[in-house]
This record gives structure tokens, C-alpha cells and sequence, in this order.
């Protein structure tokens, strides 16, 4: 009997001495889940499954993407947030689950700020500011020279409601003291086609995914919400350079762990995965689909998404569009 | 000249060594994940997605394409055996093809499917060869307001569906109507009637109402009288249709084809609200309507080439836009951008083996589809035949694993037995699931578009009258309305008068 308690207090003693550093050494000793919180095939979907298909070599163990959809990745995410923080469970997600939710929902499972361990920003894409063609706008200026002359007239449509490109008009309305009508869509697509087809009037939209129908004419571009022109346009401006300062936006996408999550392991999982981001290949391919790499440090990173959720909630704030639970 | 040229052009392109494997494979793993309930064709292109990188852009559209309407052609075989609308195109399949499958007549049922689909599929693809960058324009003026009185016309329509009483018929499109508003609003933001769940915050997947209100609900009926039903499918026989029921089923093919053909370009519910488009116009044209919903031929025969035709038409908005009509068409662009190319007006033009390669393989596929199902029906027919002690676990088996492979949730499956026990309690009360199904689909589109059409016209309803293309499916959609209540009303008169005499 004595025997007995003593080995186990033993093994006990000896187990608890190992348990911490031999994880972060023997990291990863087990496959790795890449919770994906939305459908396959979207953004957040192709960024997690080709960066970890391209990080998997030098890393020693596979990485199985995981999706669990809904509420806007919110379900994904709180479910990470829960998870222990061993690195075995990371997230991919977007602005709108890292950046936009916790600015528009009070009643969420999860901060991103409290919870979560951001690895890296992984993506971005500004948006562009567009119209229908025939709108007789032909700059930024006239736009605001319009919506001034006839306010609540013209209709801007987004992908829905609280999405990065709702949230872009609202700060474009207060930054330009204008409104317009909001037309909320059930995803980008269907914005655009109504935009096409003249059924509504202004959008910002993804520059990546407008990018085509503004070079065949079917839409037209004003200016785009970057830091600098796109190689692409080289004659649109940025709304900086027209003076719009606070509306340097983008869409983007990034890496995050559970908190606390220990820094060797963090460590090993951000180089991984901006290695793989930086990967000429992949580079490329995140091109093709209008995404620039950013893949910055882990500090740099929970410092953006912090201040990112302040920045929405003063538009959410500002422009009162907290919807009523 | 042109056309044939550039046919020439696609057949080349397809009938390569590689190009007729992969669409070969395209199509077999199609019609597998068709089958099986639950899995549908966006989950299988998505996880497959990855793979595609390797190969040329034509092979990897041309086998993304297979899975796509092979899907279609699969999907048909569990409604109509199992009473299983894994998709919702094949929710009015289930109607009468299986009814058709309990009076022994599976094998006919599935044969007309397929037959019916190869020659859709044959036209629509000779349409998309003809018209296809003409036709696209049609799609840009569909509006918020042109889309509100689609789905009025679709909603006073989805009354045929009812194959016993117009009340209830109506009384489970409410219902459905009803179910439809879960989730969050569009225009607001506000979760609706989710109890403060998140795993309701994006409504209630159709996948989850169908498995439980068909399946599940099916299933607990059918336990109840297991002894007849094993009677009844005994007697299986006549697999091949004859030539009798094939001149049948030849006018309801056509018009199908037609139906699909058009209403596939629209995005948004496309091929489901084409087939039972197709299965309305039906029951209308008949001598004998109250065949209807008791195993028809024709109500097979109809809705299954619309709603394959629809599916091959779905691609012309995507190949001639880049506009997606429905999801698996959005992954077909992301697979088009990520091969390089950028999906546009421009692909014809710039990428002339891609898109004649594309539509010469659809119709190769089909030939494929044919090849490979015909032979297989008497294989299917004899699943009937298991006793169905056996059978049920395996169906419970599918339609959890269906249902949990959406989400990943556990939650939808426990809402999905939640379903059955409805489905179950609605059959006792002589409600059918086939109208709720079609309300759950088209109400939330059906407000959508009421209230950006309002919000776009800045509450100003006129809208609907003054734009033609609206003003006439109104029309129509009275037109229909009239049609079935003055029946309605006379024989409730004559009725009356009997109860008099």
C-alpha cells in the first residue's frame, strides 16, 4: 500500500515536473486542427488550407483544417477560445471574426483582445470605392458633391450587414459629413451583380474581386482604401491622397491560437506560418486571388487587431448601427 | 460556321485521354455523394479544391463540373427509392417517384429520371453552345423588384404541390414561411428567434428540415406499418419504361427542358424552383391532376429535366459574367482564379478551348451519366427490397452523417430528430412536407428582395407595377391564384349543394 502511494507520488512529481517543458520541446508531437470558422471554398477557408499545406513540410506533423461555420466565424472562434492553449488548435478567420464582431456584438463567446493569441495577419485587400455605370460620377468629389446636394438618395450596397464594407460606407459617411441608403446582400457576389445590373448605386467592394468588371466597364472606380496606389490602377487615387485620412482600410485575414499558449510554441507556429505565407508559391497564389501577404510577428499583430476592434466600435458607436438584441 | 468550328474546338479539347478520365471521374463521384444523403456537391468541389491545382484549367473545370450535375442525377435516386430530397432541387422528385417506387414501379421511376435528364442535359447544353452570351444579359435585369414577384409567383404556385387539401397545403407553406425567418435579419443584424443560440444565428440549414421531415419522419410512419410495406416491395417489376410510357413522358420531358433552360440562368435557386416550376405546370396541363402526388410518371419526368437543364444553364451567367447563380458555382470562379484565369466576358473570347471544351464535356458527361445509371437501376431497385428493419438504420446512419458533415455540429442532428418528430406528427394530421420545404426556401428570399426593393425605392411600392418584367409575373402569379381558387370554390359549391339534395 505504501509502495504503491509512494510510486505514484512519484510518478506524479516526475510527471508534473516534465509536463511543462516537454511540450514545448517535443512540439508538435500530434497532429495540429486549423479550426476554419466558415463554409469551404471561402476567403479564410483557402488562405488556412494553402498556407498549412505549405507550412506542413518543415513542421513535422499535419495540420487537419477544421470547419465550423456560422454567426459570422463566431462559433469557430469561441470554440478556440475554450480550447486548451497547447498549440494543437489554431484558428483562421477574418476581419469580421477578429476585428468587426467584438466592435458589434455585446453578447459574444469570445475577445480576440482576452482569448485569443493572434500568430500573424496573414492577408490583406483594400477596398474600392465603386459605382454603377451611368451614375455620372466621375470622382470622389462629385460623389460627396452629390450626396450633399441630395442626402439619403443614393443607395450603397454591401455584403451585409456589420461586414467590413458596411462598416467602410459608415466611416465614409461620417469622415465625408454624407448618408446614404445602406442595402445590406447576403455576400459580396450578389452586391456586385445588383451594382452591374444598375439596381444600386455606389458599393465598397473587395478590390480583388471587382477588379475585372471595373477593366471590362461594368463598374466604375473611384478610388481605392489603401496606403498607396494598386500597380493595377495606377491612374484611381487612394482616399488618403484625397484627403480622407482615417480611411485606410483593408480586408484581411490571420492566424491566432488559444490564450496563453506558450510563447516557445507561438514562436514556432508564427515562423512556420510566415515562412510559408512568404513562400514565392504562395505568394503567388494569394495574388491571383487579390491578397497581398502581410505575415507580421505575433506582437505586431495582437497590437493591429486591437486596434482594429477600437477603431470599428467608434464607427458601430458613431454611426449607431448596434443592432437591438 | 462559327458554331461548329468552335463545337470542333470543344470536342478536341475534351475528348483528350486526360480530359475524358477526369470528367469520367467527375461525374462517378457525382452521382456517389448524390446518393448519399446529405452530402452535397459544394462540400465534395471544396475539399477537392486543393487537387485541382495541379491539373490544367480545363481538366479541373471540366471534372469540378462532372461532380456538379452528376450530383443532380444521384440526388434523384435517394428521392425517389427512400423518399430523401438531399438537395432541393429533388424535393418534388420525391413526390411522385416515390410513389411510383411503393406501387413497384422503382425502376420505371429511376429510368424516366434518367432518361429525362440525358435529354435536358443534351439540350440545354446545345442552348449554352447557341445562346449563352445573349442570354447572360437577361440575368442583369432581374432586380431586387423582379425577383420579389418571381418568388410571389413561386409561392402561389408551390399551391399545386398539395396533392390532398388546399387549406393544409397552405397552412404548411405558412409554416414554412414561418421557419424560414429563423436566423439573423439581413437588413438589421437582429438574430431572429434563435433563443440566443449562434448555432441559429444563420437560420436553419434546408439539409436539417429535409433529412428530419422527410427521413426521419418517414422512417417513424413507416415503422408503424412495416408489415405492409414489406408487401408492397415484393412486388417490384417492369425496371425499363415502355414504349407507351415513354411517348408519356416525352411532351413533360420538353417542357421540363424549356422550364429549366430558362429559369437555370437566374441566380438564386435556380434548378429548385425549376423543378417544381416544371412539376406545376404539370399537374396544370394534365387531364388527370389528381394523379398527381399518387405516382405520376409525368410528375417525375418533368421536374427531373428541368432541374438538370437548370444545372447545365447555371453555368452560363458564370462562364459569360463571372456571376455565381448558387454556391457551387461561386467555387467554380474560385477554381477558375486560382488556375489564372479571371472569370469574366472576357473567358470566351481569351479562353475559347476552356469554355467549348467545358460544354462539349457536359454533354459527354451525360452520356456517361447514362452509361453508368441505366445498368446500375436494377442494383438500386433491389435496395427496395431489404427488409426494412435493415434498411432504416443505415438511412438514420446516412442522414446523421449528412447532417453533422454541414457544420460539423452536433447540434443540427439533435434539430434534425427535433424535425422528424414534427415530420411524424404532421403526417398523422394528413400534412405533407413537400409545401413546407418550398415556403422554408422561398420565404426568406421572398423577403429579402421585398425589403431591399422597398429600401432601394425608398418605400415607394409602385416599383412592381411600372417595371414589366415584374408587372407581368404578377400577373401571372394572379392569373395562377384565380385559376386554382375558382375550382376550389365551385366544387366546395357543388359539394354543398350535394350535402343539400
Amino acid at each position: 500500500m505504501n509502495k504503491f502511494i509512494t510510486a505514484a507520488a512519484g510518478f506524479a512529481v516526475a510527471f508534473g515536473a516534465l509536463a511543462g517543458p516537454v511540450m514545448a520541446q517535443d512540439y508538435p508531437a500530434k497532429p495540429v486542427t486549423l479550426i476554419v470558422p466558415f463554409p469551404p471554398g471561402g476567403a479564410s477557408d483557402t488562405i488556412g488550407r494553402v498556407t498549412t499545406q505549405a507550412m506542413q513540410e518543415g513542421f513535422g506533423q499535419s495540420i487537419v483544417v477544421e470547419n465550423k461555420p456560422g454567426a459570422n466565424g463566431a462559433i469557430g472562434a469561441a470554440s478556440v477560445a475554450r480550447s486548451a492553449p497547447d498549440g494543437y488548435t489554431l484558428i483562421a478567420a477574418s476581419i469580421g471574426t477578429f476585428g468587426i464582431n467584438p466592435a458589434l456584438r455585446s453578447d459574444l463567446e469570445y475577445d480576440p483582445r482576452k482569448d485569443l493569441d493572434m500568430l500573424t495577419i496573414a492577408v490583406r485587400t483594400p477596398n474600392a470605392l465603386v459605382t454603377r455605370p451611368g451614375l455620372g460620377v466621375k470622382t470622389v468629389e462629385e460623389l460627396v458633391a452629390k450626396l450633399k446636394a441630395e442626402p439619403d438618395t443614393l443607395t450603397f450596397a454591401s455584403s451585409g450587414t456589420g461586414s467590413s464594407d458596411h462598416l467602410t460606407a459608415e466611416l465614409f459617411w461620417q469622415t465625408s459629413q454624407t448618408s446614404g441608403i445602406h442595402v445590406p446582400y447576403k455576400g459580396g457576389g450578389p452586391a456586385q451583380t445588383d451594382l452591374m445590373g444598375g439596381h444600386a448605386d455606389v458599393s465598397f467592394q473587395n478590390l480583388g474581386n471587382i477588379a475585372n468588371y471595373v477593366r471590362e466597364g461594368k463598374m466604375e472606380m473611384l478610388a481605392i482604401t489603401a496606403d498607396q496606389r494598386s500597380p493595377d490602377f495606377p491612374d484611381v487615387p487612394t482616399m488618403k491622397e484625397l484627403g480622407f485620412d482615417g480611411l485606410e482600410v483593408y480586408s484581411w485575414q490571420a492566424f491566432a491560437a488559444p490564450k496563453g499558449t506558450p510563447p516557445e510554441i507561438r514562436a514556432k507556429l508564427a515562423e512556420g506560418l510566415t515562412a510559408a505565407l512568404k513562400s514565392p508559391a504562395v505568394t503567388e497564389q494569394f495574388g491571383k486571388m487579390g491578397f497581398a501577404v502581410v505575415a507580421n510577428d505575433p506582437t505586431e499583430a495582437d497590437a493591429f487587431v486591437a486596434a482594429e476592434i477600437d477603431r470599428w466600435s467608434k464607427v458601430v458607436k458613431d454611426g449607431d448601427i448596434k443592432p437591438e438584441q | 460556321m462559327e458554331l461548329i468550328q468552335n463545337l470542333g474546338l470543344g470536342f478536341a479539347t475534351a475528348f483528350s485521354v486526360a480530359n475524358l478520365a477526369y470528367c469520367l471521374i467527375g461525374v462517378f463521384l457525382g452521382t456517389a455523394i448524390g446518393v448519399l444523403p446529405g452530402l452535397g456537391p459544394v462540400a465534395t468541389i471544396a475539399m477537392l479544391l486543393p487537387v485541382t491545382f495541379g491539373l490544367s484549367p480545363e481538366t479541373a473545370l471540366i471534372m469540378l463540373a462532372g461532380i456538379f450535375y452528376g450530383a443532380q442525377y444521384g440526388g434523384s435516386t435517394t428521392a425517389i427509392l427512400v423518399n430523401l430530397p438531399g438537395e432541393s432541387s429533388s424535393v418534388v422528385t420525391a413526390i411522385d417517384g416515390y410513389q411510383m417506387a411503393r406501387q413497384g414501379h422503382a425502376g420505371k421511376a429511376l429510368a424516366t429520371a434518367a432518361i429525362g435528364s440525358f435529354i435536358a442535359g443534351t439540350v440545354a447544353t446545345v442552348v449554352i453552345a447557341l445562346i449563352a452570351p445573349a442570354l447572360a444579359e437577361v440575368a442583369l435585369a432581374f432586380g431586387p423588384r423582379e425577383y420579389f414577384s418571381l418568388m410571389v409567383l413561386g409561392l402561389v404556385a408551390s399551391v399545386v404541390l398539395a396533392s390532398g387539401s388546399l387549406l393544409h397545403a397552405v397552412g404548411m407553406i405558412v409554416l414554412g414561411l414561418l421557419l424560414g425567418l429563423i436566423g439573423t435579419d439581413v437588413n438589421s443584424g437582429v438574430m431572429r428567434y434563435t433563443f440566443g443560440r449562434d448555432e441559429m444565428a444563420d437560420g436553419i440549414s434546408f439539409v436539417v428540415v429535409a433529412m428530419g421531415m422527410f427521413g426521419i419522419g418517414e422512417i417513424l410512419s413507416n415503422l408503424e406499418s412495416e408489415a405492409s410495406r414489406s408487401i408492397l416491395a415484393r412486388k417490384v417489376e417492369g425496371l425499363m419504361p415502355t414504349r407507351a410510357d415513354l411517348r408519356r413522358i416525352m411532351a413533360p420531358v420538353a417542357r421540363g427542358t424549356g422550364i429549366g433552360s430558362l429559369l437555370g440562368i437566374l441566380p438564386g435557386g435556380g434548378a429548385m424552383l425549376a423543378s417544381f416550376a416544371a412539376y406545376a405546370l404539370e399537374k396544370k396541363v394534365s387531364r388527370t391532376p389528381e394523379r398527381f402526388g399518387h405516382g405520376a410518371i409525368e410528375g417525375v419526368a418533368g421536374p427531373e429535366s428541368a432541374n438538370n437543364a437548370a444545372a447545365q444553364t447555371s453555368f452560363i451567367p458564370m462562364l459569360t459574367l463571372g456571376i455565381p447563380s448558387n454556391p457551387t458555382m461561386a467555387l467554380m470562379i474560385g477554381a477558375m482564379i486560382m488556375q489564372g484565369i479571371q472569370p469574366g466576358p472576357g473567358v470566351i473570347s481569351d479562353q475559347p478551348a476552356l469554355f467549348w471544351g467545358l460544354i462539349v464535356s457536359m454533354w459527354i458527361g451525360n452520356v456517361m451519366l447514362l452509361v453508368l445509371n441505366l445498368p446500375l437501376i436494377g442494383l438500386w431497385v433491389r435496395m427496395i427490397g431489404i427488409p426494412y428493419h435493415f434498411l432504416y438504420p443505415c438511412i438514420i446512419f446516412f442522414c446523421v452523417i449528412g447532417v453533422f458533415s454541414i457544420n460539423n455540429a452536433t447540434f443540427d442532428i439533435w434539430l434534425m430528430a427535433l424535425f422528424g418528430v414534427a415530420g411524424y406528427i404532421l403526417r398523422k394530421l394528413d400534412c405533407e412536407p413537400a409545401p413546407l420545404l418550398l415556403g422554408f426556401v422561398l420565404g426568406p428570399m421572398l423577403e429579402e428582395h421585398l425589403r431591399r426593393a422597398m429600401l432601394i425605392s425608398k418605400g415607394d411600392p409602385t416599383g412592381f407595377l411600372t417595371s414589366p418584367i415584374s408587372a407581368t409575373l404578377l400577373a401571372l402569379a394572379v392569373a395562377l391564384l384565380i385559376s386554382i381558387l375558382l375550382p376550389a370554390i365551385r366544387s366546395k359549391r357543388e359539394e354543398a349543394f350535394q350535402e343539400e339534395d
